[in-house]
């Protein structure tokens, strides 16, 4: 069993547009190459190339568990026409018809998940692979489910949005719960109960040392802007090797 | 008296890059003209909940736009089409043809995108029709088979044929793929046709020459980088105070 972390979640907001950047987890076990989430459109140059840094094309992917139908989780799906997709199948059903204030899930999800392979998982928790167990974690969505892999040593919680980021779990109030607050609350303490290393759905991983975050891996970005015509471009890094939990910034 | 057609500016573009992520800040605009309301294109999906509190705030029902014209079918163009319940979507007919045979693996165009216009009411063009009175159709190919402008007025709403500013000031394309001879020819007709371009990727301007734009620019984002700490924020260009407090729905 081997979990790898393909892509870390960024917890950022623009005033402009969303990011839906997600965590994408591979899992790698008995038989099974499996995909956690696929992200949303912008990241899909950045999906293939993480895993062709690992040897893998996509059509290596066999398996890929869909937390929940929203865009930021979904829009890669067609680059894996032949892989099984696990979703809930309350999730399913309930992407047929949108509710109209609900702009997480396309109101076309349904036409991306078209011609493929669809396993639904009913709203039960079970070992769907060896070590690998479902959990029901609505709220942010109508019936986003999660996974706890136990991995010998310990149990990593792949929350997806039920835990959005750190944040979330330092607060102990989910941020983005706009389907059902109370199920997401609930479903919350539920994930963070249920193992010692925490997969958010737009953060990087961590555990609890001392009653505090300590992430489990770094991340940067870097942007550029060009803002005159014939000017030279604005660039910003972001980098998050100095922010370490526990650490000052200086 | 007539009314003269105008442009609403709902999203400016922005030429970014980024080294991980596809920035796809793409320009949305309103066209008024004498009893019609027109959207030209839609934006990505990470532009729906925004482009939603927007039109709110100008006290627009979605149920108003009777017309959206689609430039090109890109992830970053056309994810909202589907927000209109009585519009009329115009694409060119090759545009089409294309969202429909676009490979899995294409690096701009999901595959489903063409099932996702196929639910909607299209209405493929093959030359370039008067919308009514000062607003009619260009086409624009190149950036993609059947790119397609909006001319209103002396202003040219151009999609990605003139993807920034900078491609205008040079003649060429250097920001907007693929350089071909089809497509600089268009953005030589797009120069030779407007006052005012409305380019894809930029904020709009002059053609001068010089080119000059009309107006400001203001990017905010906001890291949640520490979870217990304040949030990191990037401010770029200027900008009014503003909450996150409402977040994503203004």
């Amino acid at each position: 069993m081997k979990i790898d972390l393909l892509i870390p979640g960024l917890p950022a907001k623009a005033d402009h547009f969303l990011f839906g950047i997600c965590s994408l987890v591979l899992i790698r076990t008995a038989g099974r190459t499996i995909l956690f989430d696929t992200g949303p459109f912008r990241i899909r140059p950045t999906l293939i190339k993480a895993l062709r840094q690992r040897g893998l094309a996509p059509a290596d992917i066999d398996t890929i568990f869909l937390t929940h139908l929203h865009w930021d989780h979904v829009e890669n799906l067609d680059i894996f026409p032949d892989a099984e997709v696990l979703t809930p199948r309350s999730e399913f059903e309930y992407a047929a018809a949108p509710r109209p204030n609900d702009w997480g899930t396309p109101p076309y999800v349904r036409e991306i998940l078209r011609n493929m392979r669809v396993t639904l998982l009913p709203e039960l928790e079970q070992e769907i692979f060896p070590g690998i167990r479902t959990l029901l974690l609505p709220g942010h969505s109508i019936g986003l489910q999660g996974l706890v892999i136990d991995t010998g040593e310990e149990r990593a919680v792949l929350a997806s949005d039920a835990l959005w980021s750190a944040r979330d779990a330092t607060r102990a109030v989910p941020d983005v719960a706009f389907f059902d607050p109370a199920r997401a609350q609930a479903s919350l303490e539920r994930a963070l109960a249920a193992g010692e290393v925490f997969y958010p759905g737009h953060d990087r991983p961590f555990r609890f040392k001392d009653g505090k975050v300590q992430y489990l891996t770094q991340y940067r970005y870097e942007l550029s802007f060009p803002f005159q015509p014939l000017g030279q471009s604005f660039g910003i890094g972001i980098s998050t090797a100095q922010t370490m939990s526990g650490e000052k910034r200086p | 008296m007539m009314t003269l057609p105008r442009i609403t500016l709902l999203f400016s573009g922005l030429p970014a890059f980024a080294d991980s992520f596809l920035p796809g800040i793409s320009t949305v605009a309103l066209v008024h003209a004498e009893n019609r309301l027109m959207m030209f294109d839609t934006g990505p999906y990470a532009y729906r909940p925004i482009l939603q509190g927007r039109l709110r705030k100008l006290n627009i029902d979605v149920g108003e736009i009777d017309t959206v014209i689609l430039s090109h079918v890109h992830w970053d163009s056309a994810a909202n089409a589907d927000l209109f319940p009585n519009a009329t979507i115009l694409l060119h007919e090759r545009e089409l043809a294309y969202a429909e045979t676009t490979s899995e693996h294409d690096s701009e165009t999901p595959a489903y995108i063409g099932r996702a216009l196929r639910r909607l009411r299209l209405e493929p063009i093959t030359s370039e029709p008067q919308l009514c009175p000062g607003v009619r159709i260009v086409e624009l190919p190149g950036h993609t088979p059947g790119s397609i402008g909006l001319k209103v007025g002396d202003a040219l709403l151009a999609g990605d044929a003139v993807g920034c500013a900078c491609d205008a000031a040079t003649g060429d394309i250097r920001y907007m793929a693929p350089a071909t001879a089809l497509a600089r020819n268009s953005l030589k007709k797009a120069l030779g046709l407007a006052a005012v371009i409305y380019p894809g990727h930029d904020r709009p301007f002059h053609v001068g020459p010089p080119v000059t734009y009309l107006d400001d620019y203001a990017v905010r984002i906001r890291f949640f980088t520490d979870p217990t700490g304040p949030d990191e924020e990037i401010r770029i260009g200027s900008f009014a105070p503003k909450s996150f407090a409402s977040w994503p729905g203004d």
